[in-house]
C-alpha cells in the first residue's frame, strides 16, 4: 500500500502493538489476557507493518522464519512442562517461585510458548498471502 | 536385554557417523555392534534351557497397562540370532558394497540396516502386544526407505509406497485385532493371553481378532492376495534385499502366526486358512518364478513361495510340523541371504541384472561362485546340507497331517521349482552364457564373506545337526508345541516315502532346469497371466480411489464460496434438526426468566443491521464493513456479559481479519455485481433463515436448561490458592488443561505448516504433465 502516512505510522503502531502484546502475555495470569490473545496482537503488528511497508520489511523485523517461531514455542512449551516432570514427577505441573508479592512460574513459559505459536502459525498465513497477491 | 536393546539404537544412530569417518572400511566397524549382540544373545540363548524364558520389564503406559515387557525364549532366541548373525554379514556386506559410492550414502545405508535391526529385535523380543506392534510399524516404516533407498529412480519410490500401503495397511489390522484382544481379555502380554486362550475363544470376538491378526501376517509375509510387493521390493539395494525381504523381516508374519497357533488352534478354521492360503501362495510364486528373467526377482517370487511353505506349516496339525518349521526358518534364512549376496555381488559387478544377459563369470568372480554353489545345494535341497533335512522333515509332516495328499503334489512340485531356481541361480551366471561380461566391480574380501558362512553353515549344518538341534531347534520347539518333545534330526533317514519324495523333486527339477529357455519363453509370452498373478488387483484398486478422490474434489471443491457454505450450513441443519425430531423430545424455551439488558439489545440490533446491510450491498468495502459490525458486535457482547477474554480474543481476530481483507481488496474490484440468480438466491434465504431458526432454539435451550456450577466454583475457588493466578480462564488454559493446551497449539502448529505449504507460490504450470 503506498500510503506514506501509513508507512510512517507503521512502524509506531508496530511497536505499541507489539508492547501491549508483551503486556496483555505477562497480566494474562491475574487479569485478561495470556499467550493466545498476545500472540493474536503481535501478529496484527507484524501484519501492519507487511501491509504498509512490505513483506521484506516485516520478514526482516522478525528475523526468523514464521516455521522457525512456532517451533521455538513448541519448545518453549514443552520446556515449561518439564520442571514439572522433574520435581514433581507429573508433566507440565508448575512451579512458582514466591519473590514477595511476586509469583513467577513455569506457567509463563508456557505461554510464551503459546504466544509464539500463534505468532508464528498467523504470520506464516499472513506473508505467505501478501507474497501470493 | 533392555540396555542391549537401547545400545543397539545408540549404536545405530552413531553408526552415520562412524561409518563416514573410516570410510570406506565402515561396515567392518559398523559390524561390531550386530556382533557385539549375537554374542550377548548367545550368552543369554546358554543359560535358556535351565530357566525356561528370561523376561525384564520396564513401566511404560501403566495406566493404559502397556509396559516395556521383554521376553526371550526359545522362539525369540531362534529369531534373535538370526537377526543378529546375518545382520552382521549384511552389515560387512553393504560396507564392500557401498565402498564405490559417496561415503553420505553407505553412511546413511548402514545406518538404516542398523536401525531396522534394533526394530526386528524389538518385535521379537516384546511380549507386550502394543510394544510389538510399534515395532512392527518401525519395520515397516524402514522397509519403506530402504526400497526407497535409491530415490530418484520412479521405480524405487512407487515399489516403496506401495509396499508401505500393503504393510502399514496389514498393521492397521494387526492393530486392531490386538486392540480386540485387549477387550476380551484386558491384558496385552503375550504369554499372559497364551495361558488364558480357552477364555479368549469363548468370547464372540476371537474370531473377528483372529482374521484381522491374520490380515497384518499375511501383507508382512506376502501371503495371497498382497504377495505382490515383495517382488516390486527388489529395488532395494542388494544387502536389503537379503536382510529384510528374504531373512528377517517378511518373517515376521510366520512369527507372529507361531506364536498365535497355540492360541488359535481351537478354531478349525485357522489352520485350514493357513494351509489353503499358504499352498496357493507356493503355487503362484512358483509360476511367477519360472516366468521372470531378473535375478533378484527370480529370488524374490522363490522367498514368497518359502514364506507360503512356512504358513502352510504352521497350519498343519499332526507331529513333525513344527519341526519342520523351524528347521525351514533356519535353512531358508542361510541359503536365501547368501543367493541374495552372491546375486548382488554379481549383479553390482556386470551392471546387469537380467539372468538372460549374464554369463561366464566364474573365473572373473571364483568365491561368489562357489558360495552360490553352496548354498543353491542347500536350497535345492540336497544331501549333506541343511536344506536337505529341512524338506524331508517338511514332506513328513505333510504325510502325517490330515490335509490329503493335495498338499503334498503342490509341495513337491514347488519343491521342484525351487530346486530348479537354485540350479538356475548357481549354473546361469557363472558358467553359462554366451556372452563374457565385463566386470566392472571386481569381489572383495567383504562381499564374499557372508554368502561363503551362510553357504558353509548350510552344508555344517547339515552334517552335524546335534549342535543346532539341542541349541536352537529343540528350545523354539518346546515354545511352540508347549511341551518337550524329544527330536530326531539326522541327514540320513533311511528309505523313506520322503525320500522317494525327494528324489521325484530332483527329477522333476532337472527337468526344468533343461527346458528352463522354453518355460520361461513360454510363460512370458502369456501377458495377462502377469497381470492377474502381479500386482494388477492393486494398482486397479489404487487407482479407482484415486478416481474416487478426484470426483469428490470436483464435487465438494469446485471453488464456489456459495456451494460450499451452503453445504455446510445445510449439513448442520439437517443433522441437529434430525436430532431433535429423533429424540422426540421439545426443546424447552423459557423467554420469562432473566431480565431485560437494554445494552445488549441496542448491540444486536446494530449486528442485525450490519448483517442486513451484508447481504445488501453490492461494495465489497462496505460489505466488509458491515460484516465488521457484526463481530465487533458479537465481541461487545462477550464484554458485556462478563467474558473479557473471549471479547479481547474476538477483537484481535477482528481486526486481524481486516488487515488480511484490506490486502486483498487492493487486488480485487471494488464492486461486484450479483451473480446468484433469483431461485438460486430463494434456496439461499431458505437455508440461512432455517440454520438460524436451529441456532436460536438450540441456544434458547440450552439456556433453559439449569446451569451446573461445581466446575466453575471448583476453579474459582482454586485458582488463586492452588495456581497463583486470578484470571480463571487463562489459569485453566496454561495450568488445569495445560495438556488440553498443549495438543491445540500443536494442532494449530501443524495446521499452519499445511497451509503454509498450500499457499506457497506456485512455479508456472508445466505445459503437459
Amino acid at each position: 500500500m503506498n500510503s506514506l502516512i501509513f508507512a510512517a505510522f507503521s512502524r509506531i503502531l508496530f511497536i505499541l502493538m507489539l508492547a501491549v502484546s508483551l503486556f496483555v502475555l505477562y497480566r494474562g495470569h491475574n487479569e485478561p489476557g495470556g499467550g493466545f490473545v498476545g500472540g493474536l496482537i503481535a501478529a496484527a503488528g507484524f501484519a501492519t507493518l507487511a501491509l504498509a511497508r512490505g513483506v521484506d520489511v516485516a520478514r526482516a523485523t522478525l528475523r526468523f522464519e514464521p516455521m522457525t517461531v512456532i517451533g521455538f514455542g513448541i519448545l518453549a512449551a514443552l520446556l515449561g512442562g518439564l520442571p514439572g516432570l522433574w520435581l514433581d514427577d507429573s508433566f507440565l505441573a508448575h512451579q512458582w517461585a514466591i519473590l514477595g508479592s511476586a509469583h513467577i512460574g513455569t506457567t509463563l513459559l508456557f505461554d510464551i510458548g503459546v504466544y509464539l505459536v500463534v505468532l508464528g502459525g498467523i504470520l506464516s498465513l499472513i506473508l505467505r498471502f501478501y507474497e501470493g497477491l | 536385554m533392555l540396555a542391549a536393546l537401547l545400545v543397539s539404537f545408540l549404536g545405530a544412530i552413531l553408526a552415520r557417523f562412524v561409518v563416514s569417518r573410516t570410510f570406506p572400511h565402515g561396515g567392518w566397524v559398523a559390524a561390531l555392534l550386530p556382533a557385539g549382540l549375537f554374542l550377548f544373545f548367545l550368552a543369554k540363548g546358554a543359560s535358556l534351557p535351565e530357566v525356561g524364558a528370561i523376561t525384564e520389564t520396564l513401566e511404560w503406559v501403566p495406566a493404559l497397562g502397556i509396559s516395556l515387557t521383554l521376553r526371550l525364549d526359545g522362539f525369540a532366541l531362534l529369531f534373535v540370532l538370526l537377526i543378529t548373525g546375518i545382520g552382521t554379514l549384511v552389515t560387512i556386506y553393504a560396507g564392500a558394497y557401498f565402498a564405490h559410492s559417496p561415503k553420505e550414502e553407505a553412511a546413511r545405508f548402514l545406518t538404516l540396516i542398523l536401525l531396522f535391526m534394533t526394530a526386528m529385535l524389538g518385535t521379537v523380543l516384546s511380549d507386550n502386544l502394543i510394544v510389538m506392534f510399534v515395532f512392527w510399524e518401525a519395520t515397516s516404516l524402514l522397509s519403506f526407505m530402504l526400497i526407497g533407498f535409491n530415490s530418484h529412480r520412479a521405480q524405487a519410490r512407487k515399489a516403496a509406497l506401495q509396499s508401505l500401503i500393503v504393510t502399514g495397511g496389514g498393521g492397521l489390522a494387526l492393530f486392531g485385532g490386538i486392540l480386540l484382544i485387549g477387550m476380551t481379555l484386558g491384558t496385552f502380554s503375550l504369554s499372559e493371553v497364551a495361558q488364558r486362550a480357552t477364555e479368549l475363544l469363548a468370547s464372540p470376538l476371537a474370531v473377528p481378532a483372529m482374521i484381522l491378526i491374520m490380515l497384518g501376517a499375511f501383507t508382512k509375509s506376502a501371503q495371497l492376495p498382497f504377495h505382490f510387493w515383495l517382488p516390486q521390493a527388489m529395488e532395494a539395494p542388494a544387502p536389503a534385499s537379503a536382510f529384510l525381504h528374504s531373512a528377517t523381516m517378511v518373517k515376521l508374519g510366520v512369527y507372529l502366526l507361531a506364536r498365535f497357533d497355540l492360541i488359535f488352534e481351537g478354531i478349525p478354521a485357522f489352520g485350514a486358512t493357513l494351509v489353503i492360503v499358504g499352498s496357493l501362495t507356493m503355487l503362484v510364486a512358483a509360476v511367477r518364478a519360472l516366468s521372470t528373467d531378473g535375478f533378484k526377482e527370480v529370488l524374490a517370487h522363490s522367498t514368497v513361495g518359502s514364506l507360503g511353505v512356512l504358513v502352510m506349516l504352521i497350519g498343519l496339525d499332526g507331529d513333525y510340523s513344527v519341526t519342520a518349521l523351524i528347521a525351514f526358518i533356519i535353512a531358508h534364512a542361510l541359503y536365501k541371504a547368501a543367493l541374495f549376496f552372491c546375486a548382488g555381488t554379481t549383479i553390482h559387478a556386470v551392471g546387469e541384472g537380467r539372468l538372460s544377459k549374464i554369463g561366464g563369470l566364474a573365473r572373473r568372480l571364483p568365491m561368489t561362485t562357489l558360495a552360490a554353489g553352496m548354498a543353491a545345494i542347500s536350497m535345492a535341497g540336497l544331501p549333506p546340507t541343511l536344506g536337505f533335512i529341512t524338506k524331508e522333515y517338511l514332506f513328513e509332516s505333510q504325510l502325517n497331517a490330515s490335509s490329503g495328499w493335495v498338499v503334498v503334489a503342490v509341495a513337491v512340485l514347488v519343491n521342484a521349482v525351487f530346486a530348479a531356481i537354485a540350479g538356475v541361480a548357481a549354473i546361469r551366471p557363472y558358467y553359462l552364457g554366451k556372452t563374457r561380461s565385463e566386470v566392472k566391480h571386481p569381489e572383495t574380501l567383504g562381499l564374499y564373506l557372508g554368502p561363503l558362512v551362510l553357504g558353509g553353515l548350510g552344508f555344517l549344518f547339515g552334517l552335524a545337526p546335534d549342535f543346532l538341534v539341542r541349541g536352537l531347534i529343540q528350545p523354539a520347539n518346546d515354545v511352540l508345541v508347549g511341551h518337550t518333545v524329544d527330536l530326531s534330526f539326522s541327514l540320513w533317514h533311511g528309505f523313506t516315502p520322503m525320500l522317494a519324495l525327494s528324489a521325484t523333486v530332483v527329477a522333476f527339477a532337472g527337468g526344468l532346469i533343461a527346458y528352463w529357455h522354453r518355460i520361461h519363453y513360454a510363460l512370458s509370452l502369456n501377458k495377462g497371466l502377469a497381470r492377474v498373478l502381479g500386482d494388477f488387483g492393486f494398482n486397479a484398486a489404487f487407482a479407482g480411489l484415486l478416481r474416487l478422490a478426484e470426483r469428490c474434489t470436483r464435487l465438494l471443491q469446485n471453488g464456489d464460496q456459495h456451494r460450499y457454505t451452503s453445504t455446510v450450513a445445510a449439513a448442520v441443519l439437517l443433522i441437529i434438526g434430525y436430532g431433535v425430531l429423533a429424540s422426540g423430545t421439545r426443546p424447552v424455551i423459557a423467554l420469562t426468566d432473566g431480565r431485560f439488558d437494554m445494552p445488549s439489545v441496542i448491540v444486536l440490533l446494530l449486528m442485525c443491521l450490519g448483517a442486513f446491510a451484508a447481504t445488501r450491498t453490492p461494495s465489497l468495502l462496505r460489505a466488509m464493513i458491515a460484516v465488521g459490525v457484526v463481530g465487533f458486535g458479537s465481541a461487545l457482547i462477550f464484554l458485556l456479559n462478563g467474558a473479557p477474554d473471549v471479547a479481547l480474543t474476538q477483537f484481535s481476530v477482528e481486526v486481524l481479519l481486516v488487515l488480511i481483507l484490506v490486502a486483498l481488496l487492493l487486488r480485487v474490484p471494488e464492486r461486484a455485481a450479483s451473480t446468484r440468480e433469483p431461485r438460486e438466491k430463494r434456496l439461499d434465504i431458505l437455508i440461512s433463515a432455517g440454520f438460524a431458526l436451529v441456532v436460536f432454539v438450540a441456544l434458547a435451550a440450552t439456556v433453559a436448561l439449569p446451569l451446573d456450577g461445581r466446575i466453575s466454583d471448583f476453579y474459582a475457588a482454586t485458582s488463586y490458592l492452588e495456581a497463583h493466578g486470578r484470571n480463571v480462564v487463562n489459569v485453566v488454559l496454561v495450568d488445569y488443561r495445560a495438556i488440553d493446551t498443549l495438543g491445540e497449539v500443536i494442532v494449530v502448529a501443524f495446521a499452519a505448516m499445511s497451509v503454509w505449504g498450500l499457499l506457497r507460490i506456485m512455479p508456472r504450470r508445466r505445459a503437459a504433465p
